[in-house]
């Protein structure tokens, strides 16, 4: 473990917009406290570069506390820093030494445009869900909470996929750019709930072809999504998701 | 890329048109259905690597066994040209759809990382285990092949002086594959080839499986296990009849 404050070089990807071509600026960055999270010592940067009249470094973020799934940035070529199990935003300054550099980029996928420096558009993600992420309650008061028995273990497996907080990290850490692990995640928490079950088939096709549609790579099962996923949704889903692609696809409805 | 992937889309095209066909299609544009047709053409394949190998383990048996198994695998005639046929296609359509995929995914990637770091335990080959591999593997076994059946199949190696048949029409194929194997060209390539084969298969056979949707957490051990036996076992097995072979002649 490093000292108290530790000084750094910044290799930051900075892009105007969308259509600008981009590249690595360098900054030195020091006495930063190891106490400091990753987007503390961005906020700093920041405040340092515009004291000094330069632009500052944009970045997504929103809660800081590692459910949002706002946060994101390739930290040393890892998704959401060197921790497993961790977002960019709850990384601590303290995994990093005195003199480091360290590279910062945004997500690199075709479906994830950069809008501005570190800031990419997940909108694609957003469209896979309203393609199908979803249930229908088209009437009546909500429900008894109790009213449709879950068995624990079920619920459990529906907990773990469900804790996917659609950050990206699968797609950036994939070597094909793949959204399989983000997409069977959102699959798998409706299709073992019995809520999920009206719109099940429809439901898988839909995200599938709308995932392909966006532009995302092919899964080749290399896991890396999983090792990256911050919240350690597992590559079973995946294997859930084919299941529910074959079973739809060999009986549901055309 | 690009030009390749729209040639591998030609069939699709044509088949969606045949009657009753459309379903089957249109699960087979998608890149997870794409992925099943890898693993089901993959898997067929590997029942194939397991005939093959055993009829080669018969070379241990000696000549007289090894021949007589030759001899009874050709006189099945159209069912051999039937099964031959298949597996060109089964070969065929692995490799267009490897083609496909990594088509998509080099898309979704326009732009690469400066800097890109696995967070996975240390893989056994380099640069990200074996399922990074698998197009140059598959692309290696494939260029084998060729040798292999301007070799065997065809016999029309223009280094070696194959043995004639004798009088009353039976082939000795067991001296074709001793002179074949004993050249020091094939022995190198095949070795090489073999080990490529025992790569592929294993990532493969288990990618195969969770493509197909087979993981549940009680025996994803078994698989992961099984998976790398069966692909050592394969390769290990022909390495071990190309062995011998050069040995013993
Ligand atoms: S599966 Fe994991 S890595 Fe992918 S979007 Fe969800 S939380 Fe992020
Ligand atoms: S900012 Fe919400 S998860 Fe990091």
């Amino acid at each position: 473990m490093s000292g108290e404050t530790i000084n750094l070089t910044l290799r930051v990807w900075r892009q105007d917009g969308p259509d600008s071509q981009g590249g690595f600026e360098n900054y030195q960055l020091n006495g930063v406290s190891t106490h400091m999270s990753f987007l503390e010592m961005l906020d700093v940067l920041n405040e340092q570069l515009i004291e000094s009249g330069q632009e500052s470094v944009a970045f997504d973020h929103d809660c800081r506390e590692g459910i949002c799934g706002t946060c994101s940035l390739m930290i040393n070529g890892q998704a959401h820093g060197p921790d497993k199990a961790t977002t960019t935003c709850q990384l601590h300054m303290r995994r990093f030494n005195d003199g480091d550099t360290v590279t910062i980029e945004p997500w690199r996928a075709t479906a994830f445009p950069v809008l501005k420096d570190l800031v990419v558009d997940r909108g694609a993600f957003d469209r896979i869900i309203s393609a199908g992420g979803y249930v229908s309650v088209n009437t009546g008061n909500a429900p008894d909470g109790n009213a449709i028995p879950i068995a624990g273990a079920k619920q459990e497996v529906a907990m773990d996929a469900a804790a996917c907080i659609g950050c990206g990290a699968c797609v950036a850490a994939c070597k094909n750019a793949s959204a399989m692990l983000f997409v069977s995640a959102k699959v798998s928490q409706l299709a073992i709930l019995p809520q999920g079950q009206l719109e099940r088939s429809e439901r898988v096709i839909s995200m599938v072809s709308q995932m392909d549609d966006e532009g995302f790579g092919s899964c080749t099962n290399t896991s890396e999504c999983e090792a990256a996923c911050p919240a350690e949704v597992s590559v079973t889903n995946i294997a859930r998701l084919n299941r529910e692609f074959l079973r739809a696809s060999l009986c549901g409805r055309e | 890329m690009d030009a390749l992937c729209r040639i591998c889309c030609i069939p699709a095209e044509l088949l969606v048109k045949v009657p009753g066909l459309r379903p089957v299609i249109r699960m087979c544009c998608t890149s997870v259905g794409q992925k099943v047709l890898m693993a089901l053409t993959g898997l067929a394949l590997c029942g194939f690597l397991v005939t093959h190998l055993s009829g080669n383990l018969l070379l241990f048996a000696g000549e007289e066994a090894f021949n007589a198994y030759a001899e009874k695998l050709h006189s099945m005639g159209a069912l051999l040209k039937a099964a031959e046929v298949g597996l060109l296609a089964t070969f065929l359509a692995h490799l267009g759809l490897a083609i496909s995929t990594t088509a998509m995914s080099r898309r979704a990637r326009s732009k690469q990382y400066a800097q890109n770091e696995s967070k996975q335990e240390a893989f056994a080959i380099p640069n990200g285990g074996a399922s990074n591999w698998m197009l140059l593997t598959g692309l290696g076994i494939g260029a084998f092949l060729v040798l292999h059946l301007v070799d065997l199949k065809f016999q029309v190696r223009p280094d070696l002086v194959y043995p004639s048949a004798s009088q009353d029409g039976t082939n000795n194929a067991y001296a074709k594959v001793k002179l074949v194997l004993s050249s020091p060209v094939s022995f190198v390539a095949y070795g090489v080839a073999l080990i490529l084969l025992g790569i592929h298969l294993s990532h493969g056979v288990r990618s195969a499986l969770q493509s197909l949707g087979v993981s549940h957490p009680k025996w994803n051990k078994l698989i992961e296990i099984g998976s790398m036996v069966f692909a050592w076992a394969i390769a290990l097995g022909f390495i071990c009849v190309l062995g011998w072979v050069v040995l013993n002649s």
